[in-house]
C-alpha cells in the first residue's frame, strides 16, 4: 500500500506488530473460551456417558474397582432383566399414558385459552395475567399435599385421570402464558378478511389461526412433555398403588428393595432419558422459541 | 337519526343482513369466549384454587392420613408448628439450600450461555449437549447421582482416588457435613441449564449492531460485556433470583431421593418437613398449616415480583 514511502515503514511495521499481538491475544482468549466450553460440555456429558456405559455391562463387570470407563464387553443383559424380571414395562407404559394425557390436555386448553385471551376483550386482564404467573410459581410439593387432601375427599387417589389433571395443573399456567403471547404474533387481519368473505369465526380460527400457531403449540407440547415425564412429587403423593407408578417413582422402588443391580437401574434410567434426547435433537429451536415467547422462564 | 332510520328502511335487505351478522357475531363471540377460555379456567380453578382453599380450611382441623374425618382445632396446628424449634431450623436450611443453588446456577448458567452464544466450530453439537439436562427428569438425575456417588463402587470416588485427591472412598451423602453441599451440586447440574436457556434467549435478542458500534468506538471486550451484555441481562437475572429462589426453596424431589432429609435431618428442608409431617407422622392438618405458611411466603415473593414486573404489560388483546 505505502511501499514507496520508506519513511512510513516504521510506523506501518509497528501497527502491523500491534495487530498481530492483538490477534494472538485474541486467539489465546478464544482458545481459553473454547477450553472452558469443552469443560462445560464434558461436565454435562460425562454423567450421561457413565449411565450408558454402566447400563451396557454385564453384572460381573459392575462391581470391580477400578472400573474401566468403556465396558470391556458390551452386553444387553441389563435391559433383558429389566423387561423380563421386573415391573419396568408397567412403569414405562404408565409414564407414556401420563405424558400423552398431560400433553394433550395442556396443549388443547392452552391453545384455546391463548386464542381467547388474545382475540376477545375480556375484563380484568391484569388480574388474569397475574393469576397465571402466580399459578406458574407454585411448586409441585405445595400442590401435592392440598391435592391429596382434596382428592381423597373425592375418591380420586390412585386414579389416572386424577393424576393427569393434577400434573396438568403444573404445566398449564406457563403453557397458557406462552400461547397468549404466541397468538399476538399471529396477525389478526387474515382471520378478519376470511370472516369478511363470509367464513364463520370458528372456521377462521380453525383454518387460519390454528395452523399459524403451530410452532407455539409444538413449544407448549414439548414443555408439557418435560413436566409430565419429570413428574415425581405428584405421583409419589397421589398414587399409592405400585401398579400405577410412572418410571420416576417406580425406579425408586427398585432402589429401596434392592430388587435389581445398579446396571439394570442405569438401563432403566437410560430408557427414561432416550425420548428426551430425541426431543432435544429434533425440537431444539421450538424449545428456545417457546422460552423467548414465554419471556418469564 | 331520523333520516338515517329512513335510509336503513329504504334499503331493507342490506341493513337486516348487517344487523343479523352483527347479532350473530356478538353471540358467537360470547360462545367463543366460553369455548376458548372455559377449559383452561376450569382446570385452573379445580386444580389450583380449590385445593389451596381446601388446604387453608384443613389447616384449622386435625386430620389423620388414614381417615377422612376432620376435627376442628382452631389455631392449634399453627401453635404447634410455630413453637416447634425444628421449624425455624428447617426454614433456615431451605434458605441455605435456595441461596446456594440459585447463586451457583446463576454463575454456571450465565457462563455457559455466554460460552455457547459465540460462534465456533461444532457449536450446534455443544448446544445440543448443553440442552440435554433440561429434559432429563430430576428423579433420574438423582438415581444417576446415587450411583456415581456410591461409597463402594461410585466412579467419583474411584476417579478422585486415582487422581490422588482423596485417600479413601467417601460416603458423600452419608456425611452430615457434605450432604447438603452435594445435593446443591447435583441439583445445579440440571437446573443451571434453565438459567442458560433464559439467558440465551435474552442474549439472542440483543441487536448485533450494538456490539459493532462499540467495536467501532474502540471498546474492549470487557467494556462491551459491562456496557452492553450485562445491562441487557439485568431483567433476566432479577427473574432468575426470584423465581428460581422460590422453586429451590420449595424443592422436594431431588432432596427426598438423595437423602430423604438425612443424615440426622441435616437436609430436612421446609418441603421435606411438610411431607414427613403428612405421611410419616400422619398429621395432615398440621401439614396443611405448614403448607399454608409456605403459601404465605410464596405470595410475598409473588407480590415482590409483580411490583417489579407487570405481566399484563407483555400481553395485549388484538
Amino acid at each position: 500500500m505505502s511501499s514507496g514511502h520508506s519513511n512510513d515503514d516504521g510506523e506501518e511495521q509497528s501497527l502491523f506488530s500491534a495487530m498481530t499481538s492483538y490477534q494472538t491475544r485474541g486467539k489465546a482468549y478464544t482458545g481459553f473460551l473454547n477450553l472452558l466450553t469443552l469443560g462445560a460440555v464434558l461436565l454435562i456429558a460425562f454423567p450421561l456417558f457413565w449411565m450408558f456405559s454402566t447400563a451396557l455391562r454385564p453384572d460381573a463387570a459392575l462391581y470391580t474397582t477400578p472400573s474401566s470407563l468403556i465396558p470391556e464387553t458390551v452386553s444387553f443383559e441389563q435391559f433383558r432383566t429389566l423387561f423380563t424380571n421386573t415391573d419396568f414395562p408397567t412403569y414405562l407404559l404408565n409414564s407414556i399414558i401420563l405424558a400423552a394425557g398431560v400433553v394433550g390436555l395442556t396443549t388443547t386448553a392452552a391453545t384455546l385459552g391463548g386464542y381467547g385471551l388474545t382475540r376477545i376483550d375480556i375484563p380484568h386482564k391484569k388480574f388474569f395475567a397475574r393469576t397465571i404467573i402466580f399459578g406458574y410459581m407454585f411448586p409441585p410439593i405445595l400442590l401435592a399435599i392440598p391435592m391429596f387432601i382434596f382428592w381423597r375427599k373425592l375418591g380420586m387417589i390412585n386414579s389416572y385421570p386424577g393424576l393427569i389433571l393434577a400434573v396438568t395443573a403444573t404445566s398449564l399456567p406457563f403453557s397458557l402464558w406462552m400461547m397468549w403471547k404466541f397468538f399476538q404474533t399471529v396477525p389478526k387481519s387474515l382471520e378478519e378478511s376470511a370472516m369478511m368473505a363470509g367464513a364463520p369465526r370458528f372456521r377462521a380460527f380453525y383454518e387460519i389461526a390454528l395452523p399459524m400457531a403451530k410452532p407455539g403449540m409444538i413449544a407448549v407440547a414439548v414443555f408439557s412433555y418435560a413436566i409430565a415425564w419429570n413428574a415425581y412429587t405428584l405421583p409419589t403423593v397421589l398414587m399409592s398403588d405400585s401398579s400405577k407408578w410412572p418410571l420416576t417413582v417406580g425406579i425408586q422402588a427398585f432402589l429401596q428393595t434392592d430388587a435389581i443391580s445398579w446396571g439394570a437401574l442405569m438401563a432403566a434410567n437410560a430408557i427414561a432419558v432416550i425420548p428426551s434426547f430425541l426431543f432435544v435433537f429434533f425440537l431444539q429451536k421450538y424449545l428456545l422459541r417457546g422460552f423467548r415467547a414465554g419471556g418469564v422462564k | 337519526m331520523a333520516s338515517e332510520t329512513t335510509e336503513w328502511t329504504a334499503h331493507s335487505t342490506e341493513p337486516a343482513g348487517v344487523k343479523d351478522t352483527l347479532v350473530e357475531f356478538l353471540s358467537r363471540k360470547r360462545v367463543l369466549m366460553a369455548l376458548t377460555l372455559l377449559p383452561a379456567l376450569s382446570l385452573f380453578v379445580i386444580m389450583i384454587v380449590v385445593p389451596v382453599v381446601w388446604t387453608i380450611a384443613a389447616s384449622f382441623n386435625s386430620i389423620s392420613a388414614f381417615s377422612p374425618e376432620w376435627t376442628w382445632v382452631g389455631l392449634e396446628n399453627y401453635r404447634v408448628v410455630l413453637s416447634d424449634p425444628q421449624f425455624g431450623t428447617v426454614l433456615s436450611r431451605s434458605i441455605y439450600f435456595a441461596t446456594g443453588s440459585v447463586l451457583l446456577q446463576l454463575v454456571l448458567g450465565t457462563g455457559i450461555a455466554l460460552l455457547i452464544n459465540r460462534s465456533f466450530k461444532l457449536n450446534s453439537v455443544a448446544r445440543a449437549v448443553v440442552m440435554l439436562p433440561y429434559l432429563i427428569p430430576t428423579a433420574i438425575v438423582a438415581y444417576l447421582a446415587l450411583w456415581m456417588l456410591n461409597s463402594q463402587w461410585g466412579i467419583i470416588n474411584q476417579l478422585l482416588v486415582q487422581a490422588g485427591l482423596i485417600n479413601q472412598h467417601i460416603a458423600w451423602l452419608g456425611s452430615p457435613e457434605l450432604a447438603m453441599l452435594i445435593i446443591i451440586l447435583v441439583n445445579s447440574w440440571k437446573f443451571s441449564i434453565f438459567v442458560t436457556i433464559m439467558v440465551l434467549a435474552r442474549l439472542q435478542g440483543i441487536p448485533t449492531g450494538f456490539y459493532e458500534a462499540a467495536q467501532m468506538a474502540g471498546a474492549s471486550r470487557f467494556q462491551q460485556f459491562r456496557d452492553i451484555t450485562l445491562p441487557n441481562l439485568k431483567g433476566v437475572i432479577f427473574i432468575v433470583l426470584l423465581l428460581r429462589g422460590v422453586w429451590m426453596f420449595n424443592k422436594f424431589d431431588i432432596i427426598w431421593i438423595l437423602t430423604g432429609g438425612g443424615p440426622i435431618n441435616v437436609t430436612t428442608t421446609a418441603p421435606i418437613y411438610a411431607y414427613k409431617t403428612a405421611f410419616n407422622q400422619y398429621a395432615l392438618g398440621r401439614s396443611a398449616a405448614i403448607s399454608t405458611i409456605l403459601f404465605g411466603m410464596l405470595s410475598v415473593v409473588a407480590a415482590l415480583y409483580f411490583y417489579r414486573f407487570d405481566p399484563s404489560k407483555e400481553v395485549r388483546v388484538e
